[in-house]
């Protein structure tokens, strides 16, 4: 059921990014930072974004069978490069460390966390001055980390998505700072988080 | 055009939310079953009986015929009795628990088609006049006698209300034994069954679908203890969710004891566990011991003598065998010391066989029914068993057409229908 939803959600997103880059188009002052013309006007602009996810997913964390207490509010740092063509579609990468969930044992003493590494194919356009809108796809490489009765660390990799919106505030020709509402999901193993952060935008390199 | 896109958005949002299936146990409550004056049968009863069946009433669901078996799960002096009613019609069976009503017998329970998510109580009497009171009184049937079982049936949380009835009409075929082996120690957690794949459970369940004996597979924990597990990891699909992931070989026995549960809620079973329920609390004679990890066999090999002997000890005789899927198998079961003397089912070639000293050569069934190659094995002084096949077509095909002294099955409820019913 979940994989079917998130198929449909994908190609909604997909559909509505096209009614917005139609949109988009019509206005071209829409563009945060347009790039001044130099050669072909393609740019390299990266974003190191820091802040704070929620463990959203409707799949759970744990099962009533443990007795935890679950901390679902955790760090995200994420980082994206982006290519700046000169038309609106953009296309680039997103990594970063997400914190999906941690969790103490009540009756014992024990600890697990639940990371993931996203690796993701972004696409990216403004929709309107200086907002912008993301969608991606990849793989999250999720990592348990386990103490209890000794150290145990395991991984397994989770085909996923996210969506996010930002707002960027230029600060000088190439750089700005911009706050951003995202949702990454690890849609394989039910595992989402929705995230809140701080984001520092650098147009690094022009050609 | 923006207009076309919005409507089309959500009806791909609407459409996405499919059915999550499930096939959850019916309310089998009955007030009468349930009475202090419904009391236990004498488990002289059950062999009688044991038959072939035809449906007169129900037929349409179930088929017009049925196999009856008996099954019990042992608990120290406590035994209960489940009578088994095994259909062909998309693998159906009913499972029920039986007692004594005044001059009757009366049994309760429910039904399921493993081919959907169908299911359903069932209430059943044998009258005094339809065979109870021989049954009761053990007393012989005369050659004209027969046993006339009336009742109702329910589908979903529907009223109990259909009408089932069913007639005796010969005993189960006996001439040529079959070893029914249910996979994954009764069943996939994907059919929806009462417990979870490789789990104490559904090892005690085994015999009420109908098998003579389990395949379990078997891995080791970081630890070396060997537990009962199918896949390389834990995933969503076997384990409920705990926030851990990776290979189940990354984890101490400890670890996973604490904080893992299979889907249904149980522990993951140690292969100690899992043997001990086989021979201490089940009627089952055969248990193939899936190997699913590559390294010392010796734990398992420790095992099958120790339970092998228990089994002997208390008057049962229960076959453990060593599965051998792959070459990497084969070597770490030759390397065992006494590799001879234990016994073996090798999944490879009938020289693979030869070399092993396998007891049992157990081929893919897309193979073909291979009855030349069984002819060898058999003259060998062996047995052939196939696996794992679940086309109830194919199974009575394999029956009635094969030579193979075991089939391992999803579906042992309709492997044992045709085994029993053949005449």
């Amino acid at each position: 059921m979940y994989g079917n939803k998130i198929k449909y959600i994908s190609l909604l997103l997909v559909l509505a990014f096209a009614t917005a880059q139609s949109k988009a188009q019509r206005k071209s002052g829409g563009e945060f930072m347009p790039s001044k013309k130099v050669g072909k006007g393609y740019a390299l602009v990266a974003y190191a974004s820091g802040g704070l996810s929620y463990y959203v997913s409707g799949g759970g964390t744990t099962t009533t069978f443990l007795k935890t207490n679950v901390t679902k509010l955790n760090p995200l740092t994420t980082l994206r490069v982006m290519w700046h063509p000169d038309h609106l579609l953009r296309l680039g990468v997103e990594t970063g460390y997400v914190t999906f969930y941690t969790y103490t044992l009540q009756d014992t003493v024990g600890k697990v966390s639940l990371n993931g590494i996203p690796l993701l194919i972004e696409w990216n356009m403004p929709v309107a001055k200086r907002f912008n809108v993301f969608v991606g796809t990849g793989v999250y490489f999720l990592k348990s980390n386990l103490d209890y009765g000794g150290k145990t660390s395991s991984s397994k990799a989770s085909l996923g998505w996210m969506a996010a919106a930002s707002y960027t505030q230029p600060l000088t020709k190439n750089l700005g700072v911009a706050a951003e509402l995202k949702y990454m999901d690890a849609s394989e193993t039910v595992n989402a988080v929705m995230g809140l952060q701080v984001q520092l935008v650098w147009k690094f390199f022009r050609w | 055009m923006k207009k076309y896109i919005l409507i089309l958005s959500c009806f791909f949002l609407v459409a996405s939310c499919t059915k999550r299936f499930s096939a959850p146990l019916p309310d089998t409550t009955w007030s009468a079953f349930d009475s202090a004056k419904a009391t236990p049968l004498i488990s002289s009863i059950n062999n009688r009986l044991e038959g072939v069946y035809a449906i007169t009433n129900g037929n349409g669901t179930f088929g017009d015929t049925a196999v009856l078996k008996w099954s019990y799960t042992a608990n120290g002096r406590d035994t209960s009795f489940y009578l088994s009613i095994l259909c062909e019609t998309e693998v159906s069976y009913f499972i029920c628990e039986a007692k004594r009503l005044d001059t009757n017998i009366i049994f309760k329970g429910y039904w399921r088609k493993m081919v959907n998510t169908e299911t359903g109580a069932v209430r059943l009497t044998i009258s005094r006049k339809g065979g109870a009171d021989k049954l009761l009184n053990n007393i012989a049937f005369a050659s004209t006698d027969t046993v006339n079982i009336e009742g109702i049936y329910g589908s979903g949380p529907l009223a109990t209300d259909q009408p089932l009835s069913l007639k005796y009409i010969r005993p189960l075929y006996k001439a040529k034994p079959l070893e029914i082996i249910a996979h994954r120690g009764g069943g996939r957690t994907s059919d929806l069954l009462p417990a979870s794949e490789n789990s104490l459970e559904i090892i005690k369940m085994a015999s009420q679908f109908g098998a003579t004996g389990v395949e379990i597979d078997v891995r080791l924990t970081s630890d070396g203890v060997p537990i009962l597990f199918h896949d390389k990891s834990l995933n969503e699909r076997v384990v409920q969710r705990s926030g851990l992931y990776g290979d189940i070989d990354n984890y101490t026995y400890q670890q996973l004891y604490t904080l893992v549960r299979l889907i249904k809620g149980e522990r993951i079973p140690t292969l100690r566990e899992a043997l001990n329920t086989i021979v201490y609390n089940t009627p089952l004679q055969f248990v193939w011991l899936d190997t699913k990890y590559s390294g010392n066999l010796q734990p398992m090999r420790d095992l099958q003598k120790e339970f092998t002997a228990k089994a002997t000890a208390i008057g049962r005789k229960v076959e453990i065998v060593i599965g051998l899927p792959d070459d990497d198998a084969v070597n770490n079961f030759m390397a065992l010391k006494d590799y001879k003397a234990a016994a073996s089912v090798c999944e490879l070639s009938l020289e693979d066989v030869e070399r092993t000293g396998a007891t049992i050569w157990a081929p893919r069934w897309t193979l073909g029914k291979q009855n030349d190659e069984v002819d060898k094995v058999h003259a060998a002084g062996k047995r052939a068993m196939v696996w794992t096949l679940d086309v109830p077509a194919s199974i009575n095909d394999f029956i009635t057409q094969g030579k193979f002294d075991g089939i391992l099955s999803n579906y042992p409820s309709v492997t044992a229908y045709y085994h029993y019913v053949r005449q």
